[in-house]
């Protein structure tokens, strides 16, 4: 019954059809970043070319959060519907979503460097970051574990609310241990600029990364269900 | 509900008692972990105190493992699952009951661990120990709270599913730095802002406590 309704495509599975235009903005929208980042904004005077790093550290860091909690909704959903689609959806949140908050905190450790002299201290942003890092690292290896689908779904489900739940709550307690990280910067017009089209940028890039991973996922499931059922079908012949 | 619970509480806490493994298993765990991390000091040296109190809250962190582990697998057996999700009772009563149970046996745990620490890691009693006994009650609840969720998520039928307990750790995070500061100062630490601690720690265990009683309905289930 469940390999059935997998089988059916499902009218939300439409939006697949925006992964090339978007993948084209994204590609285009990127390459204005660069030229915006290089040549249109200043040089901050204080740290020199290694703030560059902050128009990719912070949309970077939004997306993956934007993602985590996709992932946190999709699971919600998924929980009660059932319907195999949000599982997909949740599972590709998450992926892309790591990867975005790891390359967050990679380019935050490079900068970190240059502004602090560490490539890491204990600091609540940091810290918070790593952490959720290590949460949703702890979802995929879940994702990966050899247990029933519906379980395994469920459980994914299950540990994508309660991680995004915990966000805030590890923010809050590693503020109380140590804090370093600038809570705000002023930034010039232009670097205002520069920023804000950066984190639009990186929005069709996301969606792209996360709609290719979903439909990957779906079209394994598919051929999974259409491999038991052929291979059912046999049996019974050969019966 | 809470009826329900304590009588899972009590039959649980029961059949650790009939046997001989069990919490004994969990103990001997986590005095292990104290005892090799007093191996890294040399003779006469005294543990920070932060260090210390990162040691017990490791101990408690592996010690719950076990627990909840323990305490889900009492009904392992064919059919016994299915039996208990069939009573009369709101599921998450078992939660709840699992939960009590679980907090019970690590506080009885954590007597020992403390005296441990102590001892092996060179500590001293400082005047915020009666905060500090407060703040374990609190993060003991939190982590039982957590703890039997995630030891619902990870009760299955294979043996690997296990290490799901110890995926979840990150996510107790705010609890263990909590009970580190706090328990650095009962220590003779440094005292600091022990109110906020306890605020986060509190907030944790309502959190947690809100999102477990929906959730739980979909993590301890039959239909796979």
């Amino acid at each position: 019954m469940k390999d059935e309704a997998i089988l059916k495509r499902t009218a939300g599975e439409r939006v697949f059809r925006l992964i090339s235009p978007m993948a084209l903005i994204a590609g285009l929208a990127l390459t204005l970043c660069w030229v915006l980042i290089f040549v249109y904004a200043p040089r901050e005077s204080t740290l020199g070319l290694p703030q560059k790093i902050f128009y990719l550290h912070l949309p970077l860091a939004w997306w993956a959060m934007s993602g985590f909690f996709l992932t946190f909704a999709a699971g919600i959903v998924y929980l009660r519907t059932g319907k195999e689609q949000w599982d997909a959806a949740a599972a590709a949140s998450t992926e892309v979503s790591l990867v975005f908050a790891c390359s967050a905190v990679i380019s935050g450790s490079i900068w970190a460097r240059a502004s602090w002299s560490v490539w890491w201290t204990w600091d609540a942003r940091l810290t918070t970051a790593l952490i959720m890092c290590f949460v949703y690292a702890g979802g995929l290896i879940l994702r990966s574990m050899d247990m029933p689908p519906a379980r395994r779904a469920r459980i994914c489900a299950v540990f994508g609310i309660v991680a995004f739940l915990d966000v805030p709550l590890v923010f809050f307690s590693a503020r109380l241990w140590s804090y370093i990280h600038p809570p705000s910067i002023s930034l010039e017009p232009e670097m205002k600029l520069t920023l804000a089209v950066c984190l639009a940028a990186f929005a069709p890039l996301w969606f792209c990364l996360a709609a290719l991973r979903m439909k990957l996922d779906l079209d394994e499931r598919r051929f999974d269900a259409l491999r038991a059922e052929r291979l059912s079908r046999e049996e019974r012949r050969s019966r | 509900m809470l009826r329900a619970a304590l009588v899972i509480a009590r039959k649980d806490l029961r059949l650790t008692a009939g046997r001989s493994a069990g919490l004994a298993q969990a103990a001997a765990l986590g005095l292990l972990l104290i005892f090799l991390f007093s191996l890294s000091l040399v003779p006469g040296q005294r543990m920070s105190a932060q260090g210390a109190s990162a040691v017990f809250w490791m101990a408690s962190a592996f010690c719950q493992v076990i627990i909840f582990g323990m305490l889900y697998g009492y009904e392992g057996g064919k059919g016994q699952k299915q039996g208990l999700l069939l009573a009369p009772i709101p599921v998450q009563s078992i939660w709840l009951g699992k939960a009590l149970a679980g907090v019970a046996m690590l506080a009885c745990a954590q007597a020992l661990f403390l005296p441990a620490s102590i001892i092996f890691l060179g500590q001293e009693l400082g005047p915020a120990w009666k905060a500090g006994l407060v703040v374990i009650f609190i993060c003991d609840a939190g982590i039982a709270v957590a703890g039997s969720l995630t030891g619902a998520l990870a009760h299955g039928q294979t043996g690997k599913e296990s290490l799901l307990s110890i995926l979840v750790f990150p996510l107790l995070v705010p609890l263990f730095l909590g009970g580190i500061r706090v328990g650095s100062s009962a220590f003779g630490g440094s005292g600091e802002a022990i109110g906020d601690w306890l605020g986060i720690c509190l907030a944790f265990d309502a959190v947690f406590t809100a999102a477990a009683l929906p959730l739980f309905p979909f993590a301890y289930s039959t239909d796979e």
